[in-house]
Parts: structure tokens; C-alpha cells; sequence
């Protein structure tokens, strides 16, 4: 919306301008790779800063820049589930900044310590998962037709009729494949859940975000036991048939299961 | 004992383990969970614009109903034109049709944003909430 402002010499940039993005809180011991690329562009370099036991992942940015393009969110995510390949950590939600390092070393980390160094110890050797399964909608439909009779008579009514006169027909035979999409998600999900039971020591299902979704669900297990959820996963999906597709994502940081009782709000 | 963060890049992962994440997952992922800063610090935030995706889908709406039978006449008009003679090509044809229309939703949350992200604005940015499907019953 702005025309023109032109504030571009980055170089003597005085403080105010700059602030601290964070993007989670690890155990005081990690050190952050030189190649690890934060947000921005060019990627700003992540740097610790360090309170006690614990510490935060952060990146100096420019504060007057809008955040949230594609290769952010990538480098937020991508810098926090490979964190969590190798160590706990706690991941903050895209777009937390911050003034400074001082105030994220007083604030945030002083402050909250003991909470969320507890919090770490939990997570000791574990990450989540997600697992994510999406319909075929042909094949779902197709079978819907021959097993369904309303929803064959909806549809040759539907067929039959000028497109004005069949908007209740197909409003209605559109509602039943919805019902019919959320009973077999519940279905699914439940089977997903189960068969998970063993592996994972917390699943958390997930809200739909597709209409076609069949599954999505959040899960925290050992890292090492990976291939195990491989297996479970890869069996699942095969018993499908074409029914459904079924990814595997992870090892992720545990963005599902770090609700705190304050941040619950 | 020290232990170091390795950036998350193509190494990682064993070949045929996971797949790596989308954009329209990572939305579907560090926009809506993980610690939210406001629960922990009042004085020090800094209220910096963000340019993200409210890519919550509302599944019930007469909207959806309308696509879902839509999606069912073109299965119809697929299977008829192929007993009428045609099939190969024309089961390839509405396939490739009905799989454009389902796509995602998310899929198309993240091409709105790149969209908007790509008209050149390098400073600053209105806050643009895009709402996509958000349709209230």
C-alpha cells in the first residue's frame, strides 16, 4: 500500500530499527552451527542468548520489515524441527520479536526458567510427528454413489433438472458427502490414534485444514523409535488402498505439546 | 557436554523416512501453535506486522456443499462420455479437471501469499490477513 519511503541504508542502521526475532528456547548447552540460516533476506545468522540453564535461539532483524513471506515461515520451521532432531526444544509460535537481547535474556528467559527448563527436560529424546492422510475424492465418491442410495438419487435428480431448479438437490447431496467425509475421518483417525498407541507418548488429533483431510494428527515419540512410526504409518497406508494417502512428517519441534498453564490463556 | 543444531537442510532424514514439510504445512503448523510470546512477556514485544494466512477451513458451508456436487456431476459426465466411447482420453481429461478444482485449500492459502508477497513492497507492508474459505454458516 506504501508508495515510497526510502530508508534503505542498512549499514548505519541506528539500534531502535533492529530487534530480536526469537524462535524457541533450547538447554544452555547447545551451540548453533555457523550454516544455520534464519529468517529474512539474506537469512539473518542465529545467535544464542543465554540465561542460566537454558537459552534462546534469536535473530537480530530489521525491525520496519513486514514478516511472514514463504522463505520465513520455511526458515523458522526448518531451524526449529532440525533443532529438534537433535535436542529438545521449545518453539515459539511464527513472528515472536522482541526489542532486544537483553530484554529476551531478563524477560523471557529469567523470568520463566525453572518452567521452561522443566519443560525441556521433558522432551529429552523426543519429537513430534504428524501424521496426515488425505481422501482420493474421486475413489470417495465413486464409492459413495454405489454404496449410497440417497446420494445416487440426489445426483440423478441433480442431473436431470435446469441448474436453478436443482440447488436444493445438490446442496443436499453435498451436505451428505460432508457427513459422510466427517464419519469416515472419525473412523480413520481412530484407527490412525490406535495403531499409534504403543509408539507415540502423546497424540494430540489436529482440526481439519482440507476438506479432503482423512487425517491429521500430532504425536510426540522417542526419536529413536522413528522407524517404528515409519512402519505403522507405511502399513496404514497401504491398507488403504488408493482410498487415502498417508505422509509421515518429522521429526518436528513439539509445536502441539508445549501449552503451558500461562500460555494456555 | 555441548551438542550442536544442524540447519535442517537435505541431509537430514534417512531416504523413504518422512517427507519433508510443504509450505502449506508449515503454515497449518507455527502460525497457530507452539508458545505464544504474549503469555510470557509484556514490556519488551515489539509489535512487529505480520503478512500471514488465516488458513483455518470451515468445513460445513452451503459453498462446500456445491463443490462436493459439482465434484459428483463432473464423476457423472466423466463416467458417461466414457461408455459413449471415448474413455481414455476423456477419463484423463476430467480427472486432470476434477483434481485442479479439489485442490487445497492450503495449497491455495500459499500461492495467495506468495502472490502477495511477490508485488514488491520490500518496506512496509500493510498487515494483510488473507481469509481464504472462511465462510461463516
Amino acid at each position: 500500500m506504501t508508495t515510497s519511503q526510502e530508508t534503505k541504508d542498512g549499514a548505519d542502521r541506528p539500534q531502535a530499527d533492529s530487534a530480536v526475532y526469537v524462535y524457541g528456547i533450547v538447554p544452555g548447552d547447545v551451540e548453533v552451527e555457523e550454516s544455520a540460516q534464519g529468517i529474512g533476506d539474506p537469512p539473518a545468522p542465529v545467535e544464542t542468548v543465554h540465561e542460566g540453564d537454558i537459552a534462546a535461539l534469536v535473530s537480530v532483524i530489521a525491525a520496519d520489515r513486514a514478516l511472514g513471506t514463504p522463505e520465513d515461515l520455511q526458515a523458522h520451521a526448518k531451524l526449529l524441527d532440525g533443532t529438534a532432531a537433535v535436542v529438545p526444544v521449545l518453539p515459539l509460535r511464527f513472528g515472536a520479536v522482541m526489542t532486544d537481547e537483553d530484554s529476551v535474556a531478563e524477560e523471557l528467559l529469567r523470568e520463566h526458567h525453572d518452567e521452561f527448563a522443566q519443560a525441556l527436560k521433558a522432551l529429552e529424546g523426543q519429537a513430534e510427528y504428524v501424521v496426515k492422510g488425505r481422501y482420493d475424492a474421486e475413489a470417495f465418491l465413486t464409492r459413495l454413489l454405489s454404496e449410497n442410495k440417497q446420494a445416487r438419487q440426489l445426483s440423478d435428480d441433480i442431473r436431470n433438472k435446469p441448474e436453478d431448479a436443482s440447488r436444493n438437490s445438490r446442496i443436499a447431496l453435498g451436505e451428505l458427502i460432508a457427513n459422510a467425509i466427517e464419519s469416515m475421518r472419525n473412523a480413520d483417525t481412530k484407527t490412525v490414534i490406535d495403531d499409534l498407541d504403543g509408539i507415540a507418548s502423546q497424540v494430540n488429533p489436529r482440526e481439519p485444514t482440507h476438506e479432503w483431510d482423512a487425517v491429521h494428527v500430532a504425536l510426540l515419540a522417542k526419536v529413536e523409535r522413528q522407524a517404528e512410526l515409519e512402519e505403522v504409518v507405511g502399513r496404514l497406508s497401504e491398507n488403504a488402498g488408493g482410498r487415502m494417502k498417508l505422509r509421515l512428517l518429522g521429526p518436528l519441534a513439539a509445536y502441539d505439546f508445549v501449552v503451558t498453564a500461562r500460555a494456555q490463556g | 557436554m555441548t551438542t550442536a543444531i544442524q540447519p535442517a537442510g537435505g541431509a537430514s532424514g534417512p531416504p523413504g523416512g518422512p517427507s519433508s514439510s510443504s509450505l502449506a504445512d508449515v503454515i497449518d503448523t507455527i502460525l497457530d501453535k507452539g508458545l505464544v510470546i504474549d503469555a510470557y512477556v509484556r514490556l519488551s514485544l515489539v509489535g512487529i506486522e505480520l503478512v500471514t494466512i488465516d488458513a483455518r477451513v470451515v468445513i460445513a458451508s452451503v459453498d462446500t456443499y456445491l463443490r462436493f456436487a459439482e465434484a459428483v456431476n463432473r464423476l457423472d459426465i466423466a463416467n458417461e462420455d466414457s461408455k459413449a466411447g471415448l474413455p481414455d482420453l476423456v477419463d484423463d481429461v476430467t480427472s486432470g479437471a476434477a483434481k485442479s478444482k479439489t485442490q487445497g485449500v492450503l495449497d491455495a492459502a500459499g500461492e495467495k501469499l506468495s502472490d502477495l508477497l511477490n508485488q514488491k513492497q520490500p518496506q512496509r507492508q500493510k498487515a494483510t490477513r488473507v481469509r481464504s474459505q472462511r465462510e461463516d454458516r
